[in-house]
Formats: structure tokens, sequence, C-alpha cells
């Protein structure tokens, strides 16, 4: 039936037909409106059946006490100098490991799936981590899932600094796998293989979280030297992740 | 519009578009790049419902994929007009039903979707980087897709979704486009 035929007046019939649709179309303006809650939730319900197993529990766990070994060291040595700044964070958060139940590390929006929302304690901001480091923040949150917003993705931006020299950068996603790292300073003195860290100015993100390893420094980029990082944790494998939320 | 009015419950079958954008697996992607499900769904649709279902189809769909996503670019202007050509073109000439034809199409669809994406981005990328004069650390903040992104991942993505859609269109969509008419032509009788 064409269009016009449909809307021409008096077709009462028609419209007494369509009326499904139109309460369909409020139902998908407050799927809308309620940033997909409903579908999440279903989704989660859904795929339960199909979610990671608990070895990658154990080895998260296993990869956590090496990775807060490597750290311990460097805290003592920066807990000394930054203890004033960091009257802040008294209390350290809590890990709560979560299952990625969905994945989308390219396109036009990168980010994961968590199978815990707000009815776990998770909120909108919190870090995530992986095997390694930080992956991304929590952009979103339902009550059973949470959506994390990659730091590959290119609406994140996250304060981070390299520890060998304390020179302050910002970690912006380009919407490839290597995000870049953009200095404040304009002869940063860094080199191929520094560690990056999540900064302790930054007010988003816990301080000193292993970020990634620099892979090539560009000196030479305007109006600021920039380098491109290569992630410690590797976002297209990992099944659990570990979100910190606050004491 | 009969399978708009006669079987609404049939424009459920859309839900399977974010729950396979959410779900899609990683040996149906390219560099990890997924399909774009929804023109894959919308193009049989529209071509057996015409050009009103097809518009309104597109816009819950559009409203559906951006419930998923936090960024503020939105599917529904791409999705709309693609649902009203499509169904528009359903409705003029001979039946549209070869692989090659709805290939051809899905990869118009995923071309434009596309470039509306990489369209609005930019947009708002000039509205935020005209406000700040020179270089200065806040340029560096701005958040979202710019100009070099684009032309480098955003090309990349386009490029990758082409090659999907058309691969996947000529089975996805030839079955739905099945589905669909049998299912008119069973509502048309009763």
């Amino acid at each position: 039936m064409p269009a016009s035929r449909w809307l021409r007046p008096g077709a009462t019939r028609s419209l007494f037909q369509v009326w499904p649709l139109l309460i369909a179309l409020g139902l998908l303006t407050l799927v809308r409106l309620s940033k997909g809650a409903f579908l999440l939730d279903a989704y989660a319900q859904l795929s339960r059946p199909f979610w990671p197993g608990t070895a990658q529990a154990e080895w998260l766990r296993s990869a956590r006490r090496s990775e807060d070994q490597v750290r311990l060291a460097q805290l003592e040595t920066e807990n000394q100098r930054l203890r004033g700044l960091l009257q802040l964070q008294t209390l350290s958060p809590t890990r709560l490991s979560a299952p990625v139940i969905s994945r989308v590390p390219a396109g036009w929006w990168q980010h994961l799936l968590l199978g815990k929302g707000s009815l776990d304690g998770v909120k909108v901001g919190q870090a995530v981590l992986a095997p390694g480091g930080l992956i991304g923040l929590v952009s979103s949150v339902t009550p059973m899932t949470a959506t994390v917003t990659l730091l590959t993705d290119p609406s994140s931006r996250v304060g981070v600094w390299v520890l060998r020299n304390r020179h302050q950068a910002l970690l912006s996603g380009l919407g490839t796998s290597r995000p870049v790292v953009r200095f404040l300073e304009k002869d940063p003195q860094v080199q191929p293989g520094d560690v990056v860290f999540t900064s302790p100015a930054s007010t988003l993100v816990p301080a000193n979280l292993p970020v990634g390893v620099l892979q090539s420094v560009d000196e030479r980029a305007d109006p600021a030297p920039e380098a491109v990082v290569q992630l410690i944790a590797p976002v297209d494998a990992v099944d659990w992740v570990q979100v910190l939320v606050p004491r | 519009m009969n399978l708009a009015t006669r079987q609404p419950w049939l424009m459920l079958s859309m839900l399977v578009v974010p729950l396979l954008t959410l779900a899609s697996p990683a040996w149906l992607r390219i560099a990890g790049i997924s399909p774009a499900w929804a023109p894959l769904w919308l193009l049989p649709w529209a071509l057996v419902d015409g050009q009103l279902s097809g518009s309104v189809a597109g816009f819950c769909l559009g409203l559906l994929l951006d419930s998923l996503h936090p960024g503020p670019v939105s599917t529904i202007p791409a999705l709309l007009l693609l649902g009203w050509w499509w169904g528009r073109l359903g409705y003029q000439g001979p039946p549209i039903e070869r692989s090659f034809n709805l290939a051809l199409l899905a990869m118009i669809g995923t071309l434009g979707l596309n470039l509306s994406l990489m369209a609005q981005w930019a947009w708002r990328s000039w509205l935020g980087l005209r406000g700040l004069q020179g270089a200065s650390a806040a340029r560096l903040a701005l958040p979202g897709w710019h100009g070099s992104d684009l032309a480098l991942a955003g090309v990349q993505v386009l490029l990758s979704q082409l090659l999907l859609a058309a691969l996947l269109a000529p089975v996805f969509c030839s079955l739905l486009l099945l589905l669909f008419r049998r299912l008119q032509t069973a509502s048309g009788r009763g």
C-alpha cells in the first residue's frame, strides 16, 4: 500500500491498525532514554550460559599478585613524595571481578560489556583493570551490566605520566589498537620502552596504575611531542576484568 | 505496510540486530570490526513492506542501536532515510531478489550509515575545535573522532564493514526477504 494512500485523511481503519506500532515506538523511546537498560539486561540473561568460566579468574588473581609485586616497589618510593597529595585517597579501592559478556574492540564505539552492574556496586567513572593494567573506565551502568569505554576509543582521555622522569601527559584513544600519549612539556625526554602509569594528578582514575609501554616517540609533533603506546592489558583476549570500587 | 499493521509482532525481529551487535563472534570480524547488522535487517524489511514501514523500522532500529552507545552521534538519520529509500525501491519496478542486487544495496546502505556517522563526528569536531583558539592543552583534551582519526581508523571501519556487508547480505538478506515475503503473502490471504 503506497504511503500517500495510507496517510489520506479518513483512513481511520489504518490508523486503528497501527496503534500497536505507536505503542512499540513509545516503548523503544523508553529503551533509548534508559540507555538500553532493558536490552542490555535481557542480553545478560540470555547469554548467561555462555559467560566465561572461572579458570581465567584464577589466572587473573595470579597475574594480579605479580603485578602487585612490581607496583609495590615504585609505590613505596612514590608514597613518600606524594603522601601529601594522596590524602584524598586514604583508603585503597576494592577490586570487583566481572566477566566480559560482550566485546567490541574496534569500530565507531570501542567498549566492553560486563556482567555486573549497579546491583553489585559498579558506578560510572570507575576504573577497570585487566591483567597488566588499566583498560578503560565505566561509562554507563544498568542493574546487571556495565559498559566500559576502552582506552583505545577516541572519546577516552586519561591523565598519565612516565614514572622514570615524572613527565605528565594525556593518553588519547585514536580508534586504533594503540592509543597515543601527548606530553604537556616541549621536551619530555622519553624513549621507547618507558612505562606509562596513571597520573597522580588525574581525578578520574587512581594513581599509578600501569597502562602501557611507549613504542615510538615523535618529538616533532605539533603542538607537543607525542608517543604511540602499546597497552599492557590484552583487551582482545581477556574474559574477566576487575572494577575498582571505592570502599 | 501489511507486515507492520497485520503482524506487528514481526517488528520484534529487529531485536536480533542489537543482540547480534553485542554478541558478534570474533570469527565474523575483520581487524576486530563487527558487521553493521542494521542495514542487513532493514533492507529486506523495507523492500517487502514499503517506504513508510521502512522509515518507521529504521527509526526504531536507530533508537535501539543508539541506546547501546554512549557516544553523542546517532544512527537514526541514516537508517530512517535508508528505510524510506529501500521501501520505495521495493514498490517500483520488478521485485529485487538476486543476491548481487541485495549485496549491492546492503553495501550502499552500510556506506551511507558509516558516512553519516563520519559526518556527524567531523561536524562535532569542527564545532569543538572552532571554540578553541590556537594550540592549547584544551585541544588535546577534546574527546571524540577528529580529522586524522577519521581518515585512518574511520576509513578502516568503513572498508571492513563494506566487505562484511557484501559477504553477509546474500545469505542474511535473502533468507529474511524470503521469510518476510511468505509472511506477507500469508497475512494477505488471511
